[in-house]
């Protein structure tokens, strides 16, 4: 079997989950024998490497790039600008696309490649990549597998949703042969938002690579020494992600414990505004903005951290507890996150709960007992969430999908 | 001549409420939920009254009245019995009726459906104690026959009953302990001489308590008239089958709709159809047969799960750091001599509170098997250890309010000289127990002299200096 796979090159080193699971199901897909061919938007950091990550199954993967300038987590009417040349005088020549100008130019080319080549399924990954996959599905006639890593109304937070967005996903998901969504909370947003028929939609949970992080020497440790708790937040500072609860949290704890300090690791649209609730609330004794930590820098701070909260309002999946509890440290999740479905080792409250995520936040903090067996278990559980068992999903939806196309 | 030995275990737990962190040393109450979820004690006491307790009442004492060889044990923890009378007097009433007829024995247990026999025996035997006089009150009798908590058993539970004057005590019937042979025999306890043990029939029993609603069942739906013939079928390998099972199997576990009441309300009738088969209770049970061989268990046995051990109590961390924090606090709580203070430390040594924690299900995915109040074992940790340290701050609090009325005592010129109020920091309840010693001479705290300056009398004077010193009081 052949996919025409539309996709995210990993790791688009700084954009989250998104390359992660496009790697991750990818990988295991070939593992299980499947060829694919991986079409890929241009975007400035690709150098072409991926190729390289599946060098060991280079026989079953075939990497394709196209010339859209595509990246994920952007509203529609963002701003895509390339140097297309350069004037005599050495000034660049620069062309601005929106992301949505963008998205139907994928599609295009999507279109053209689905003619060269030959394949028995469509998968496309998040929205900017669905048109394309309509576009493959309308060339060649092939089963369209859309996967939902996220929807406009997680990144709104609310139903003041993006409105091309919108229509792309809706155009999407009317075209889409079936429907993957990474949990059951997307699922059921896509069932009461968009209307898409229930029995049209899979649920296959995000999977995690669960090898050992090396213990790196710990951040904040002027912090440490002075006997402070450290509570993190990791990830983009967005209305999505729920920072301004973590922050009006944060100040409950500070009430009853002022020895705690909150590190924010991350950036986003609502930087601003969460600096501004910082002073309102005086905590700017008690926050600390780290700046958007990477790679070795966020694991350092993962290990230094007594807790790691995701606050999100509305969370497709939700990787970072479990590259917290990877790096030995507990995470406290939203019941609005996708991860709760499958991670039991993990405090949850609902988002819109302050009172008990401060709670939650000042008891984990005073009983050691309970952190750690929140890592030890949680660790566990993590050898449990597979890409492999994701992957055997979708191979099976795959199957169920030629069946009916070609009898 | 075989006998069936039936014994129906009654509790309700006293739940904590979400006790949070800010909640300690203010609020004070923590089993006084008053929402719509299961945390509410008097919601489920009158949902299970409903459900269960007042049906299945009504058809036992019709059964007894019916059949005058129908006999049957019951066993009730403390804290349900307290909850019937607060929140459902008529459902007490109706066991009282059951218990009159003479035909209903009822058996010994701890008061707090406690696992206290493994942390402290000078408190289990406190528990069992005020069981025996609460039961003498409400039903006029004296348990003779002992059961523990989640039928929790060990060899030296044995020696203590028989020690104690009990002519029973019940276990499990144990496949590991039992060996080749039947659980429908007595046997002799492991180190006793005359106490006999009782061992559950586990397959019988959980037919009804587990298996009689469930569709998948290949016996489903179970009639009575089937379920007696496997009950005759022991004829000739045993004396008498102990069927145990939690009460609330009537309504509650298994529901109306899976047609269990009218099994039970049939099951007399077709246990006795067999011109030699009849029921006894547990002290009849004990006094008719003679113990046929030894049961020894080491290590703690109980009712539950395939593993029949504690694990589902104090298996992972979190239940062991809970329940080590609360028999560790036994000597000073019991030190203030205050009745509500030691009550309430008890109401937090019932099992239901540690396994409401447990994580077991997380790796076998038999969620159901585990339920709870709870969203997730750790929203109960955080509930019961924020409850407990709030008690433990109560109990530090009356020790110091004590030492320091003391110190007034001595001070003959009180008026002139404030006696500064002795803030305590809420304790961590990873305190190893209190020293004895320090029980003996407790110690306050270190105060600071609040300024202004107390009056230049030299009495005074050395008071102050006395202040600011550790002072050590005589006794």
């Amino acid at each position: 079997m052949r996919v025409l796979t539309f996709g995210w090159e990993y790791p688009p080193s700084k954009n989250g989950g998104l390359g992660v699971a496009c790697y991750g199901l990818t990988r295991e897909l070939v593992a299980a024998g499947i060829e694919v061919i991986f079409v890929l938007p241009k975007s400035q950091e690709t150098k072409g490497n991926a190729r390289f990550l599946f060098a060991d199954q280079a026989r079953l993967v075939t990497i394709r790039h196209t010339e859209a300038w595509l990246r994920p987590y952007q509203q529609s009417d963002d701003l895509v600008e390339v140097i297309v040349g350069y004037r005599p005088d050495g000034t660049p020549i620069i062309k601005s696309r929106t992301i949505l100008e963008e998205v139907h130019r994928f599609a295009h080319q999507a279109s053209l490649i689905a003619k060269e080549e030959t394949f028995d399924v469509i998968h496309a990954h998040d929205w900017t990549s669905y048109l394309a996959g309509v576009a493959a599905k309308v060339a060649s006639g092939k089963p369209l597998v859309l996967h939902v890593h996220a929807t406009s109304y997680d990144q709104a937070a609310s139903d003041n949703v993006d409105p091309a967005v919108r229509q792309v996903e809706l155009e999407g998901f009317t075209a889409a042969d079936s429907i993957v969504t990474v949990s059951g909370f997307t699922r059921n947003i896509l069932i009461k938002k968009h209307g898409v028929p229930a029995d049209k939609i899979t649920v296959v949970h995000n999977g995690c690579d669960s090898e050992e992080p090396p213990r790196l020497s710990p951040a904040l440790e002027e912090l440490k020494r002075q006997g402070k708790k450290i509570v993190l937040y990791h990830g983009r500072i967005s209305i999505q992600k729920g920072v301004d609860h973590f922050i009006r949290a944060a100040r409950k704890v500070v009430d009853v414990d002022s020895s705690v300090v909150f590190v924010i690791s991350g950036w986003g649209d609502m930087t601003n505004q969460i600096i501004e609730q910082v002073g309102t609330l005086s905590l700017s004794q008690h926050v600390r903005f780290a700046g958007a930590l990477w790679d070795e820098e966020r694991d350092r701070m993962y290990q230094s951290a007594d807790l790691v909260v995701m606050p999100s309002v509305s969370e497709p999946f939700g990787l970072v507890p479990l590259e917290a509890i990877s790096h030995g440290t507990p995470a406290l999740i939203t019941k609005q996150s996708g991860v709760a479905e499958v991670l039991t080792h993990a405090l949850k409250v609902d988002f819109w709960d302050v009172d008990e995520m401060a709670n939650q936040i000042l008891s984990s903090l005073r009983y050691p007992v309970m952190r750690r067996q929140l890592v030890t278990e949680g660790q566990q559980q993590l050898k449990l969430l597979s890409w492999r068992e994701a992957a055997r999903k979708i191979h099976t939806l795959y199957q169920r999908l030629v069946q009916y196309v070609t009898p | 001549m075989l006998t069936v030995c039936p014994y129906f275990h009654v509790h309700q737990p006293y739940r904590v409420k979400r006790f949070r962190v800010f909640d300690i040393g203010t609020d004070g109450e923590y089993f006084n939920d008053e929402s719509e979820t299961d945390l509410n004690n008097r919601r489920i006491v009158e949902k299970v009254a409903e459900k269960s307790y007042r049906p299945t009442n009504r058809i036992l004492q019709q059964l007894l009245a019916d059949h005058p060889e129908f006999r049957f044990n019951l066993s009730f923890s403390g804290t349900v019995l307290d909850q019937f009378e607060a929140y459902a007097p008529d459902v007490l009433e109706s066991f009282q009726a059951l218990v009159a007829t003479g035909r209903v024995e009822i058996l010994a247990d701890t008061y707090h459906h406690s696992l206290a026999f493994f942390y402290s025996i000078p408190e289990f035997t406190r528990q069992v104690k005020q069981h025996e006089k609460r039961i003498k009150q409400l039903f006029g009798v004296k348990p003779r026959v002992f059961r523990n908590t989640e039928l929790s058993y060990r060899n030296d539970l044995a020696k203590w009953c028989e020690d104690n004057g009990y002519l029973g005590i019940m276990a499990e019937g144990w496949d590991k302990y039992l060996g080749w042979r039947s659980p429908n025999f007595l046997y002799r306890p492991a180190g006793c001489s005359r106490i006999k043990v009782l061992l559950k029939n586990y397959k019988l029993s959980d037919d009804i308590a587990f298996r009689f609603g469930n569709q998948g069942w290949a016996n489903y739906p179970l009639q009575a008239d089937t379920y007696a013939d496997w009950i005759h079928a022991h004829h000739g390998d045993g004396e008498t089958v102990n069927l145990f099972m939690d009460y609330e199997s009537f309504g509650e576990h298994q529901w109306e709709d899976t047609g269990i009441f009218e099994f039970l309300r049939a099951l007399p009738t077709m246990v006795l159809r067999h011109p030699d088969t009849s029921f006894k209770t547990a002290t009849e049970t004990v006094e008719s047969y003679d113990a046929k061989g030894e049961y020894d268990v080491p290590d703690v046995l109980t009712w539950a799960d395939t593993d029949r051990d504690l694990t589902a109590w104090v298996g992972n961390d979190i239940q062991r750091d809970a329940i080590a924090a609360t028999y560790g606090m036994e000597a000073s709580v019991m030190k203030t001599r205050k009745r509500d203070l030691i009550e309430t430390w008890r109401k937090l040594q019932t099992s239901d509170h540690f396994y409401y924690m447990c994580t077991k299900w997380s790796h076998d995915g038999d969620v159901h098997a585990y339920f709870s109040p709870y969203q997730s074992p750790y929203d109960a940790y955080i509930a019961f250890m924020n409850a407990l340290s709030d008690l433990q701050l109560r109990v530090q609090q009356h020790h110091d309010s004590k030492a320091r009325a003391l110190v007034e005592a001595l001070d003959d010129d009180a008026e002139t000289i404030p006696v500064p109020v002795v803030k305590s920091r809420p304790q961590m309840v990873q305190k190893p127990p209190v020293d004895p010693v320090e029980e003996v001479a407790p110690e306050v705290p270190e105060v600071v002299v609040p300024v202004p300056v107390p009056p230049p009398s030299i009495v005074a004077q050395v008071r102050a200096w006395l202040g600011s010193i550790k002072l050590r009081l005589p006794w």
